[in-house]
């Protein structure tokens, strides 16, 4: 006969696996929160203050990286679960060629970002196939420059196209999950696709959602790569700007702007997480 | 209605009345549960139409079809509670809230739910899911509710349960009913008429009783109740009408209203009709099966594998046993 192991035996098996959360990511969080408050001080006396924080938080520019890494994040998940979601849909019951199609789809999953990013500034850039193309068909007088852009359409592009993949593979499996009788009984009680929709198939899929969208948008609100290449050069992302100060020098102003970053993902994650339960679920269970 | 091909459904024309339990009746293939998805807008056929109180409904969507099905699998929405699940296709059909209110307590009461209403779904017993399924379909109050099997996940006594509940709820509600089974018994127990179907064609259509009673093709009095059809010849006939029957077991006495097409013909007659003990036909017996209020018991006659029901605990393996049959149980029919 099998019998519940005693509570002090459960926290010793734990243990080991804690342990380890608690030396790769414990120990590398704990280092950059530390440093942030002027501890282990690589380039001056460590000493505990909040005089890097006070410092940081009042410049501009990081309010603004802020607003900015938020920004990408946010419409990078929005629009890459946008997109997934009707192919999900589409592609839920095979067909032929679906196979090829989904294959198609998931290709940006192996293409590493710097690259992607060197081919889209390619296609826009002021002499790229774009430009070429848009003034070869007449549509456009002469080049305009697309590379950079102040808005980050450019990141919001190869964020979208980066990530959707990867929210089609999560919404597809939670899409096909869903019987066809539900679906069916759904319309035969008078609801429409919008309705099957918003009332069966977002529900029912809500945790893929989650899923898709934290991923996505804890990816994207630590940018680099895209942010470098095609971001706008008036801006800096989170990521930019930890990078700007270590590259300076100062550690501890990299540190504060590293722990902003966590913070930021986490909160960011909680609220959208709670955000698609709430409009798709429209309660917590 | 064809799929790749092959129909699935073929020339198939029927009418159900008001307030009617009509039960498509056949085996897997059929084409049964193909009807029930025409009737309910999910299939469009490739010809011929579909009248909802005269209406022609052939090109209405599902969604806007005055029909309510209720699913093998039960289909509940799995993320809704009960109460949501019952007042889901109120919701989509913008009915009002005092008319929501009135018919979910009607359908709450009538299907006893009102202690699982804030359950989900995978916190009930088949049974009441199944009553949940049929709710959501009642509160529709549509012109056809469609019934896919609805019996066949439930367990044998839960089935018998369920199954009156249904009937009793739909002469209560006088709904119009279209009810999708491979199980004869059920039926029979539960229709108005029985619509019996096979390879995508109803072949015949009757009251139960009449149904069972009178066969009319080979196939009917087997899928039926399991008679026995055997091959004969018609060697005479009697001023009474009563025609004599050369079949491989020996000579059948058949009592018919009308003169068999060919001389070569095939008679059908019930298991339980046979009475055992004496008469002028024999069998061996090779296997028995005891069901309880009565046995069953595979026999053979001269190469021909025959059943015969029995209520008396008689006959064993190997045994030969006589017996014989009235001419008003034996028919002819048409084989199929």
């Amino acid at each position: 006969m099998m019998s519940r192991p005693s509570g002090p035996v459960i926290l010793l098996l734990l243990l080991p696996g804690f342990g380890l959360i608690m030396l790769f990511i414990g120990a590398v969080v704990g280092m950059a929160v530390a440093q942030s408050f002027g501890l282990f001080n690589l380039g001056g006396e460590s000493r505990f203050g909040t005089e890097f924080w006070q410092d940081i938080s009042g410049k501009r520019v990081f309010e603004r990286s802020v607003r900015y890494s938020l920004y990408i994040g946010f419409w990078s998940a929005i629009f890459s679960v946008s997109l997934a979601y009707p192919l999900a849909i589409w592609l839920r019951k095979p067909f032929v060629g679906s196979g090829v199609i989904g294959a198609i789809l998931k290709a940006p999953l192996l293409v590493p970002g710097l690259v992607a990013a060197f081919l889209f500034v390619n296609v826009i850039a002021y002499h790229g196939v774009l430009n070429q193309l848009m003034q070869a068909i007449g549509f456009w007088d002469g080049p305009k420059r697309l590379q950079n852009d102040s808005s980050a359409i450019g990141v919001l592009i190869l964020q979208t196209w980066k990530n959707l993949p990867f929210a089609l593979l999560l919404l597809t499996g939670a899409v096909q999950g869903i019987s066809d009788d539900v679906l069916d009984a759904a319309r035969d009680a008078g609801a429409g696709s919008w309705a099957r929709f918003r009332k069966v198939i977002a529900p029912l899929s809500v945790s893929a959602l989650q899923a898709s969208i934290v991923i996505i948008f804890i990816g994207a609100v630590a940018d680099y790569s895209f942010q470098v290449i095609a971001g706008p050069t008036n801006k800096l992302s989170l990521s930019q700007l930890m990078v700007f100060y270590r590259e300076r020098g100062d550690w501890n102003a990299a540190a504060v702007v590293g722990v902003t970053l966590m913070v930021v993902s986490f909160l960011g994650t909680i609220g959208l997480a709670t955000a698609a339960q709430l409009v798709f679920k429209g309660r917590f269970r | 209605m064809v799929f790749d091909g092959k129909k699935a459904v073929d020339s198939v024309d029927f009418s159900v009345r008001g307030n009617e339990l009509v039960t498509l009746l056949g085996p897997s293939g059929c084409g049964k549960t193909t009807l029930l998805k025409i009737i309910s807008g999910f299939l469009t056929p490739t010809s011929g139409r579909i009248l909802l109180d005269g209406a022609d409904v052939s090109n209405v969507q599902p969604e806007h079809r005055d029909t309510a099905l209720c699913f093998q699998s039960y289909a509940l929405f799995p993320h809704l509670t009960v109460k949501e699940n019952l007042s889901f296709g109120l919701r989509q059909r913008r009915v009002g809230r005092a008319e929501q209110r009135e018919r979910l307590d009607a359908a709450i009461s009538q299907l006893e739910l009102s202690e699982q209403l804030d359950k989900l779904p995978n916190q009930l017993s088949g049974g009441q899911q199944q009553r949940v399924a049929l709710g959501r379909a009642l509160v529709m109050r549509p012109s056809v509710i469609l019934f896919d099997e609805p019996l066949s996940s439930l367990d044998a006594r839960l089935r018998d349960q369920v199954r009156i509940e249904i009937r009793r709820i739909q002469k209560e509600a006088g709904l119009t009913a279209v009810y999708v089974t491979h199980d004869q018994s059920e039926a029979l127990a539960m229709s108005d008429r029985v619509f019996v179907m096979n390879g995508g064609r109803i072949v015949q259509a009757d009251a139960p009783e009449n149904l069972y009673n009178n066969p009319r093709t080979s196939f009917v009095a087997t899928f039926i109740g399991g008679a026995n059809v055997l091959s004969g010849e018609v060697i005479g006939v009697s001023e009474g009408g009563i025609w004599m029957v050369q079949t491989p077991i020996g000579k059948l006495r058949c009592i018919a209203d009308h003169e068999p097409p060919n001389k070569n013909t095939h008679v059908a007659w019930r298991p339980e009709r046979a009475q055992i003990g004496a008469g002028p036909l024999s069998a061996r017996i090779i296997a028995r099966a005891f069901q309880g209020h009565f046995t069953e018991l595979f026999a053979e006659a001269n190469g021909v594998q025959i059943r015969l029901l029995t209520d008396a605990s008689t006959g064993r393996e190997g045994e030969n046993i006589e017996f014989s049959l009235a001419p008003e149980d034996v028919l002819f029919v048409e084989f199929s």
